[in-house]
């Protein structure tokens, strides 16, 4: 019952934390340096390790895709397959729990420390709402360079599976012939789909972490604490999502 | 790193992932960022199965253009196909949802019809005919092996065992090999005799089959009885000739088979040769007396002998009568 109510009290602060962030709005101007740093840190900052991971995860599902459609010649199938996976599922998914465990984590760490060691506190003193100073900027920057981050890591995906598909001799697809039969099933629509799903993932994530970082209570011990129930939670809150965005979609 | 390089690098992270937005969605072909030329029309079927917005619409395998849309319209399917501009679709080319592989997506095919049979105007309405599909023909398919089963099935009970325990055909084949299996291996002897002797130019066959003037001699027979034959046909035409004028009424035959008058003729003529007959068997008759009395031709040999001697006598006072007609003419 108790962690019952902890979940709903999380999830009432996480809409009154956005309902307050966005409410300041009308001063983003004012904050968009903190916008572009956060764009740099957080996007600019993951592209090696997503273009890598995405890159490795389009060879694997070309070279399994590969064994298997092997078996009933049906391995100029390879292309639809990496692409429309890629497209709507693993390009948004894997690039959200990288964000939950690289931003994520980072952003519940530096709010949790400044309110263990009472900065936030002083900002309110200031009069400087947190949420507007802290959280706003963390919110449009995840928005902005969400998409951004998911096309590339798509696109790496995609090179890495035509790789894996020109050079591994039992599979031998012609690139040409790979993005061909891409092409023949992916549409724009299942690309907005896509796009559409990472940046819900991406402001699920960053709202998360903001929330749980502000909420920390306590001494330096529950820092860590906030920090690893924030990456639980929105690991859980993304697959859960997963599941409801693509019925939707579907 | 001060704020000038850490914008910099976010501008060329957010440019990079732009061009790559833009870069997709135009390689995907029907994005929106794609301004569109070309004239669109509307291609009817009773049914658009797998086709989808996007997909090529071909003239002659050559692609023109793509399905902009699909919609149902007045009780039928229609899928609005948007024509690149330039190409003209002629107004007898025929449209055919075809599939690009057997998984594969499917598209619009026309075939290249004939220009002089003008084009089809924007908006126009395209020729179309539904042509079969893989799920009919596999349905076909199914029907078939269907029938080729049961088939198969009549074969193998005809073959084998029926169900009331009648011997199958190959058992009947059996039993009769094994019955007269002696009859069998004589006939066989007998037939390698046949060809042994044929062989060797033995007999009317082997002679036939082995010797050259044999056959040559055969030819000519079958020659002349063709020569032959054609007489025959010849004679059966002039024949037939005769007969068509007899049965014409042309010709003596002809009257007497046809001719009522030359029928009535020949009644009477009849009638009148065996009242003649009738009397000549009379014995009572003049002429039945001439012919059936002995006695007429005895009167009748001393009536000549008679007549021969006056003519004798006659002859002899022939001179003294000449005188007596000479005198009395003149006196």
């Amino acid at each position: 019952m108790k962690q019952l109510n902890a979940i709903f009290e999380g999830l009432g602060s996480a809409i009154l934390l956005t309902t307050r962030a966005f409410a300041t709005l009308p001063s983003a101007p004012r904050i968009i340096k903190r916008v572009v740093e956060q764009v740099f840190y957080g996007g600019y900052g993951s592209l090696p390790i997503i273009s890598i991971l995405s890159f490795f995860i389009g060879a694997v599902l070309a070279l399994q895709s590969g064994i298997s459609l092997q078996n009933f010649g049906a391995k100029q199938l390879i292309g639809t397959l990496v692409g429309e996976s890629l497209v709507r599922e693993l390009g948004p998914v894997m690039v959200a729990i990288l964000l939950a465990g690289r931003v994520g984590s980072a952003t519940t760490a530096e709010l949790a420390s400044m309110k263990v060691y009472q900065e936030v506190d002083a900002l309110v003193t200031m009069n400087i709402p947190p949420e507007r100073f802290l959280v706003l900027p963390r919110l449009l920057a995840v928005l902005l360079y969400m998409p951004v981050l998911t096309i590339i890591a798509i696109v790496i995906g995609w090179l890495g599976g035509a790789v894996i598909c020109n050079y591994v001799t039992f599979i031998g697809v012609e690139p040409a012939q790979y993005f061909q039969s891409m092409k023949q099933f992916l549409t724009t629509h299942k690309m907005v789909d896509g796009l559409v799903k990472s940046e819900i993932f991406g402001f699920c994530v960053i709202l998360i972490a903001c929330n749980t970082g502000l909420r920390t209570r306590g001494g330096p011990r529950e820092i860590g604490h906030a920090v690893t129930r924030a990456v639980v939670f929105a690991l859980i809150t993304i697959l859960v999502l997963d599941y409801f965005i693509t019925k939707a979609q579907a | 790193m001060n704020h000038s390089q850490m914008t910099a690098r976010v501008g060329l992270f957010f440019i990079i992932g732009l061009a790559l937005i833009w870069v997709t969605f135009e390689a995907l072909h029907n994005g929106r960022f794609e301004k569109r030329k070309g004239y669109t029309v509307v291609a009817p079927f009773s049914t658009l199965k797998e086709l989808k917005p996007g997909d090529d619409v071909r003239l002659a395998g050559v692609k023109v253009g793509s399905v902009e849309t699909t919609r149902l319209a007045e009780g039928r399917a229609e899928a609005v196909l948007l024509i690149n501009q330039g190409i003209k679709i002629p107004l007898d080319s025929t449209g055919v949802i075809s599939m690009a592989g057997l998984i594969g997506t499917n598209y619009v095919s026309f075939d290249i019809g004939h220009p002089s049979a003008g084009t089809v105007p924007e908006g126009g309405t395209v020729r179309t005919k539904d042509a079969a599909d893989l799920n009919t023909i596999m349905s076909d398919l199914g029907s078939l092996g269907k029938d080729f089963k049961n088939a198969l099935g009549q074969i193998g009970g005809a073959l084998g065992n029926g169900p009331d325990g009648q011997p199958g055909l190959f058992q009947k084949l059996d039993r009769l090999v094994s019955e007269n299996s002696g009859k069998i291996s004589t006939t066989l002897g007998n037939l390698e005799d046949i060809t042994t002797k044929i062989k060797s130019g033995e007999g009317t066959i082997g002679k036939l089959v082995n010797d050259p003037s044999a056959y040559n001699e055969l030819n000519a027979t079958l020659a002349e009885i063709r020569g032959a034959a054609t007489e025959a046909k010849t004679f059966v035409a002039n024949a037939q000739g005769i007969v068509d004028q007899v049965k014409s009424g042309k010709g003596t035959i002809g009257a007497l088979v046809y001719d009522e008058e030359a029928g009535n003729n020949i009644k009477i003529v009849s009638k009148n040769l065996r009242d003649l007959s009738e009397k000549l068997n009379n014995p009572n008759s003049s002429f039945g007396q001439l012919i059936t009395s002995d006695s007429l031709v005895r009167d009748a040999q001393s009536t000549l002998r008679k007549v021969d001697r006056a003519v004798d006598g006659m002859s002899d006072q022939g001179p003294i009568t000449a005188v007596g007609v000479v005198a009395n003419a003149l006196f």
